[in-house]
């Protein structure tokens, strides 16, 4: 059975009462409003990445240039350290961001679920950085990290002389500094998340589990986190997005150093693209990096395919 | 004759007169000019005002688009621009960039109007070039940076007992030492890229001007290979190890209060850095500048210069503006006006800058120039894309940059990363 | 069991504390003068208060030769933001409702498609944009990046509307469909009414992350359009040459009022609407 006919069918039934015209005109309607945005956005996805992908095999370099160069692109960009810093980069941003930020989250939501007081202002505060702009956080926490300027000067100021933070400026640590601050504007919308689903978590069940004595720390362990499982999943991949677009970030806070040091991929792209002018090597990075993308989401999709094969059965 | 007809008569003669000039009117349309660049504030911001201001004056329509952030920015938003096939009639441009920029779109032969100002004999030979890609100019020069200076703060001189600038690398180094060994910080500089890679230009400029030439301007691989280049990453060492290593990120201008206070000691910046100084509550009393210490030989000029394309208009208006635009900027009183604000030195080599609103520095670098351009010893900058087109200089400051950051790289890896950084952006 | 209310409220307050430091930094910035933010030191305590700095960055910092400050590119980023994100959220909840309630033959499969687009970085689809403005005659108009916004915001809008929609149940459906209602007055009449929660979320969203980019709004409009993250940039380019740093800061709180008052009264329903199921 066509799913597209059924709504029609039944709709053609009625619509002979209703009159000929008014019926088509109607329909014509419905099928403009389902596909022509629809294709907009679908249409757009897929044609800008095609021509990312065209492009990155022609030797385009200020402007887009159709010649056919093969993978030479591809051989250049993967051999410059740029790129491959940056990839290792993407691996220990992305891990560190996406996990630390999901546990303080969760620690967040957590504490928040106690019915305490005053829960409205404090989950203001700890949502407010998300409504801050990447540029400005990165720009804020570049102060606030600096061994000079922030927490290392205020620190040593107060007495502690030996104390030392001066991760901003050290080639193998500043990647880290770039955790930090990505952690502190998207704790909140994790906190938010899990807070959200461990509110709607069935009040029967948890009822049961204290009937049967467990305490509140075994509560969440055995039924309330479990049950929020999904939620995880979402925000796993929301955040594995922020990590991977990240860009005005990592421009504001580091500016890609020191050095070269924590350089990611956008930065890459954007470099090759708009700094050297070398349109066809971006292209490559960028399609490189969307690639990688793919060996993540691949999992995902086929995890949530799974899930409704067995929600089917079920 | 009746004074009636009497006064037709005039009227008629009048009006016969005036005919032409209004003809002549009507087809001329206002001259205006549509601008982008990317000095949006500051000192540049400033003078790019007061040329427009100088442009209306004289009868024009001044439409300038500043884009916020650096070159990157203003070069995204042109491409975009040109893309569309609307590129504003004139633009910022530089260096090698001109002659790449030029192949994508059309330009306008501007020579006959340079002819008529006798402009040509009157820049340094390497700019003209770089105006010059097809071999008739399409660019035309606003002002000129001298890059190796050295700035020595007069209250650090003395807490360190130096009393004079020094003028080899040895005495500078011999002068960072004593810096360090009163507790300064000897050098201050800057986190952003392109200041580690304006130490090193220094410091091979310093060495060998011909060097220089070879190496960085030519791309040869001999002289990249070779022991001027490597005495070069020494000294780049060496400076990194008496930098600020608090500097992260930050622009070099946050060291400015700690320059004037005598907690940091010398300075090696582009000629606007006198602008910075001044921005910062400096006076002439708290700093003195001068060529970067050259080994061998009277100072080279290590040159930085802001130039402006003429992108092929549509419309007669803009055709006019951009006639107007080039004769004003190429008189000596635009280009003395706009060096007086931004702290450059002009473009033309014959302006006088014995006037007031210059600083001896200033004078000092228009004499060096002139110098250096009689005996054959001006070098492009690498760190501000004259040297090389944008990838290559990208790849090259790469290398520059994590070398200066971490001090496991020994010279002679950071002298071979470069050269495989060259080869490779080929 | 009392300690381990002390031990919560404790660790919230601590948290809580540790999230506002930023925030704090840039409010006391934006009350000293720059000069002294500059001869001493990017973070401390204010040896006087200034309140000038919020007038200067209002109407009378320069950009080149415009000194307005930054108030026109507020009211460019408002005319920007708000038809974008409310144009984009109907769309999503449009496209959401057809894809998970009325379906169609190949849903998933656009829904996956529409889906993907949050993950492709905008330094890629610059140069398309580029092209695509050309042909369409919007370049260097706010109607060009309301059209950017709203194609590129229909990927996440679409996300979140959809996981949204899943939990209606189809008898719902059925029934209005017997009574003879067609695909609009059904999404009139019964989506749309029970869409309050996830139309919040995803209000917030993407208004948040349409006030905050920068990228495509510098490079699609020129001079007096731009939006006011522009301003900010070049606040941020002017800081390099003399010293801005107090001017910035009162900007940078000026241009994220709007945001933060959204997050402010829209958390609760963001929450609400959160809660209500928009997690699938």
């Amino acid at each position: 059975m066509r799913t597209g006919l059924t709504p029609l069918a039944a709709k053609q039934d009625e619509g002979r009462e209703q009159g000929v015209w008014r019926r088509r005109f109607g329909s014509i309607l419905t099928e403009l409003a389902i596909w022509l945005p629809l294709s907009i956005a679908a249409g757009h996805v897929v044609l800008f990445t095609a021509w990312t992908t065209w492009v990155s095999f022609t030797a385009s370099s200020l402007m887009p240039d159709y010649t056919w160069v093969g993978l030479r692109n591809y051989w250049a960009v993967t051999r410059t350290a740029n790129f491959q810093i940056a990839c290792v980069n993407l691996l220990i941003f992305g891990f560190g961001f996406v996990l630390l930020t999901m546990a303080l989250g969760l620690l967040l939501a957590i504490l928040l679920d106690q019915r305490v007081r005053g829960e409205n202002v404090l989950r203001t505060i700890f949502l407010y950085p998300l409504a801050v702009s990447f540029v400005v956080t990165g720009t804020v926490w570049s102060w606030l990290l600096n061994p000079g300027l922030g927490l290392q000067r205020v620190v040593q100021n107060l007495g502690w002389q030996d104390f030392r933070f001066d991760w901003l400026v050290q080639s193998d640590k500043a990647i880290y500094t770039l955790i930090f601050a990505g952690v502190w504007q998207g704790a909140g919308f994790a906190m938010a998340l899990f807070l959200a689903g461990l509110r709607s978590v069935d009040a029967d069940l948890v009822k049961a589990a204290q009937i049967d004595g467990a305490g509140p720390w075994r509560t969440y362990r055995r039924v309330l986190l479990p049950t929020i499982w999904p939620i995880f999943i979402t925000v796993f991949v929301i955040l594995l997005r922020s990590a991977i677009t990240s860009f005005d970030l990592v421009r504001a806070l580091t500016g890609g150093g020191p050095g070269i040091s924590t350089m990611l991929p956008t930065l890459v792209v954007y470099d090759f693209m708009f700094q050297r002018s070398e349109l066809g090597r971006g292209s490559a990075a960028a399609v490189l990096m969307l690639l990688s993308l793919v060996v993540v989401m691949a999992p995902y999709g086929l995890y949530v395919r799974w899930q409704r094969q067995r929600q089917a059965r079920a | 004759m009746p004074i009636t007809t009497r006064r037709r008569l005039l009227v008629g003669s009048a009006a016969a007169l005036a005919m032409p000039a209004f003809a002549r009117a009507q087809s001329e349309a206002k001259p205006r000019i549509t601008a982008i660049s990317q000095w949006s504030a500051g000192s540049d911001g400033a003078a790019i005002s007061a040329l427009g201001k100088l442009f209306e004056e004289r009868g024009g329509v001044w439409q300038h688009n500043p884009v916020p952030g650096f070159t990157t920015e203003m070069m995204n938003k042109l491409r975009a621009q040109i893309m569309a096939g609307d590129p504003p009639a004139i633009s910022q441009l530089k260096g090698p960039e001109i002659a790449a920029w030029s192949k994508i779109a059309p330009t306008v032969d501007i020579s006959p109007w340079v002819k008529t100002a006798g402009f040509a004999d009157r820049v340094p030979a390497e700019l003209a070039k770089s105006c010059q890609p097809g071999g008739h100019w399409i660019a035309l020069p606003l002002q000129v940076y001298r890059i190796n200076t050295l700035f020595m703060s007069t209250k650090g001189m003395q807490r360190a007992g130096v009393t004079k600038a020094p003028t080899s690398w040895a005495e500078f180094n011999d002068t960072a030492e004593k810096m360090k060994a009163a507790g300064m910080i000897p050098l201050a500089n800057g986190g952003i890229r392109y200041d580690d890679g304006m130490k090193f230009e220094i410091a091979l400029a310093g060495i060998s001007p011909e060097v220089y030439r070879r190496a960085i301007m030519q791309l040869d691989t001999d002289a990249l290979k070779g022991k001027e280049v490597l005495a070069a990453f020494e000294q780049l060492r060496k400076f990194a190890n008496v930098m600020n290593p608090n500097i992260a990120a930050q622009p070099w201008a946050v060291n400015l209060p700690a320059f004037v206070k005598g907690d940091m000691g010398m300075v090696l910046m582009g000629g606007w850095a006198q602008g910075n100084l001044f921005k910062a509550g400096a006076t002439l009393a708290d700093f003195s500048s001068g060529p970067a210490p050259q080994e061998s030989g009277p100072p080279c000029f290590d040159l930085n210069a802001d130039c402006f394309i003429f992108w092929k208009p549509k419309g007669a208006d803009l055709e006019a503006g951009q006639k107007l635009f080039a004769e004003t900027v190429m008189q000596p009183s635009t280009q003395e006006m706009y060096s007086k604000i931004t702290g450059s030195i002009p473009a033309r080599t014959d302006v006088n800058l014995a006037a007031e609103g210059f600083t001896d520095g200033q004078r000092n670098s228009a004499q060096n120039l002139r110098d250096a351009i009689a005996k054959d010893r001006v070098v492009l900058s690498l760190g501000h894309n004259m040297a090389q087109p944008n990838g290559m200089t990208a790849a090259m400051i790469d290398v520059l940059t994590e070398y200066v950051h971490n001090s496991a790289i020994p010279a002679v890896e950071g002298q071979k990363r470069l050269v495989a950084a060259v080869a490779g952006a080929q | 069991m009392k300690w381990t209310r002390v031990i919560v409220y404790a660790a919230l307050i601590i948290l809580a504390l540790l999230f506002l430091v930023p925030l704090g930094v840039v409010v006391v910035n934006s009350l000293r003068s720059s000069r002294e933010i500059a001869a001493t030191s990017l973070i401390g305590w204010p040896s006087h208060l200034i309140f000038t700095n919020y007038g200067q960055a209002w109407n009378r910092f320069c950009m080149a030769e415009h000194c307005w400050g930054i108030e026109p590119y507020m009211l460019n980023s408002l005319t920007l933001a708000i038809p974008a994100t409310i144009i984009s959220t109907l769309l999503g909840a449009l496209a959401g409702y057809s894809i998970s309630l009325w379906r169609f033959r190949g849903d998933q499969f656009v829904f996956g498609l529409v889906t993907l687009g949050i993950f492709l970085p905008e330094q890629m689809k610059l140069i398309p944009w580029v092209v695509v403005l050309r042909d369409l005659s919007l370049m260097n108009t706010i109607a060009g990046l309301i059209l950017i916004h709203t194609v590129q915001g229909m990927s996440f809008t679409t996300l979140f509307c959809r996981n949204y929609y899943v939990g209606i149940p189809q008898d719902l459906l059925k029934a209005a469909r017997i009574d003879g209602a067609g695909f609009f007055r059904i999404f009139w009449r019964i989506i749309l009414p029970l869409s309050p929660p996830i139309l919040i979320v995803t209000v917030i969203f993407q208004f948040t992350g349409i006030w905050n980019e920068f990228l495509y709004g510098v490079t699609f409009t020129s001079g007096g359009q731009q939006p006011v993250t522009a301003a900010l940039i070049a606040l941020s380019a002017a800081i390099t040459s003399e010293p801005m740093y107090g001017e910035q800061s009162a900007a940078v709180l000026i241009a994220a009022l709007p945001t933060l008052l959204v997050y402010l009264f829209g958390g609760r329903y963001f929450l609400r609407g959160l809660t209500a199921g928009a997690v699938k």
